[in-house]
């Protein structure tokens, strides 16, 4: 029997599914839609049930229709509480990606670009991304004011690694192009599948944003 | 339980078995007939984010009555009442409900029983003990994994393996927080010793 509701669940189920996951999935445009389409319908109800009483509805006196406004007042609150808490799940995880200095905008459009083959993503166009359009401005955004954090306290790296060094060098092999790094040592030139012997704050950041493997 | 927490809201969604007390010509379709009233005295499952506030909504009548009433679901019931006096540690909690304690919470809220709240805690505070027991097996097993001990091990982990798969979502939380906590004690002891 499908009901007020059910829609919103299944978003809360994603939700639950995804506070297991490393990444992000895909953002759920359509259940999103469904959902608020709900309320809105809801809403529609209401204020028809509502017309015929001119603004002075006694609940007593129409206890059916009383009940009827009571439960889809309350299928509404529902829905947003469903709305709000699949929402908020995704952007903290989102907060927590750009703290790790992970690329998160990079990641995303990479990953629907490995799912899916060339075909499906033609046909997916500009959203193939698994993040929506708002939540991708919001990853900027949020970026953004990070780095006017951080650059407050310019020699202490906020989101570098917690972990003290066991080596001051180490040896790294490069996963992506990331072009030319300088170093106190010169420069380096990071092409695909070349490895190096570097030392480790000069790389930090290029392998949390998973363009070096650290081996050993 | 905050407004935004995923398990809670799951929680909400868990079902009871109410009545109706009046005539309601536009709910027909919680009773799966849209087109007809739904009529007084008609029983149907709720989710509990939809029957708490029925529940305790009045009709503003004179006769004061509430829109519906309800029962304590099947989770809850006697059978599963009398079989967790018994031996709280043999009932499988999640084949009753996946948010077993939430659920039970909520009816406690709504309902008087006396009785299934000490039931209740006795339940946790058995079950929480083998957990821990548990808990702290899975880690041995991981961890050493080898030799004889390997053996004696995975017998004791296959008998609580079906113990383990009835814990409700609360218990797996528990159980996963016991043994994150023996795991990294024991990660912790082990690189006090290296070094």
């Amino acid at each position: 029997m499908p009901m007020y509701g059910d829609q919103g669940n299944k978003l809360v189920q994603h939700a639950k599914r995804m506070q297991n996951l490393a990444h992000l999935p895909p953002y759920q445009t359509e259940l999103v839609r469904a959902v608020t389409r709900e309320v809105r319908d809801l809403d529609k109800d209401v204020a028809s049930l509502l017309e015929p009483f001119q603004g002075s509805f006694d609940p007593s006196a129409d206890q059916s229709t009383a009940c009827t406004l009571l439960v889809n007042h309350l299928s509404m609150r529902r829905n947003k509480r469903c709305l709000l808490a699949y929402h908020r799940t995704r952007t903290n995880k989102l907060e927590e990606l750009v703290w790790n200095g992970s690329d998160v905008l990079d990641l995303a459009g990479q990953q629907a670009g490995g799912g899916a083959n060339g075909a499906t993503a033609a046909a997916d166009g500009g959203a193939s991304s698994s993040l929506s359009p708002q939540e991708e401005d919001y990853v900027r955004q949020y970026g953004d004011l990070l780095a006017a954090y951080k650059g407050q306290w310019t020699d202490i790296d906020l989101t570098g690694s917690l972990e003290p060094p066991r080596d001051l060098f180490i040896d790294v092999r490069v996963l992506k192009d990331a072009g030319e790094i300088q170093t106190e040592y010169g420069a380096i030139n990071l092409t695909k599948n070349s490895q190096f012997y570097v030392r480790q704050g000069d790389v930090e950041r290029l392998i949390a944003q998973g363009y070096l493997q650290k081996l050993g | 339980m905050s407004y935004y927490d995923i398990d809670s809201i799951l929680t909400d969604a868990e079902k009871i078995p109410c009545t109706f007390q009046l005539d309601i010509p536009d709910l027909g379709y919680l009773d799966n007939t849209p087109k007809q009233p739904l009529k007084a005295g008609t029983k149907v499952n709720l989710p509990l984010w939809l029957a708490e506030m029925l529940v305790i909504a009045n009709t503003g009548g004179p006769d004061n009555k509430t829109f519906v009433t309800f029962d304590l679901p099947r989770a809850l019931g006697n059978d599963v009442v009398q079989a967790l006096k018994a031996d709280p540690r043999a009932v499988p909690l999640r084949d009753q409900s996946a948010h077993f304690y939430g659920l039970a919470t909520h009816m406690m809220d709504l309902s008087e029983e006396q009785e299934l709240g000490s039931v209740l805690r006795k339940t946790f505070v058995t079950r929480a003990a083998e957990i821990s027991l548990h808990a702290r097996k899975v880690g041995g097993v991981s961890t050493k994994g080898k030799g004889k001990e390997e053996g004696s091990n995975l017998g004791i982990g296959g008998a609580g393996e079906e113990f383990l798969r009835g814990l409700d979502e609360w218990e797996r939380k528990l159980f996963r927080k016991a043994h994150d906590g023996a795991k990294s004690g024991k990660e912790w002891m082990d690189s006090i010793k290296k070094n």
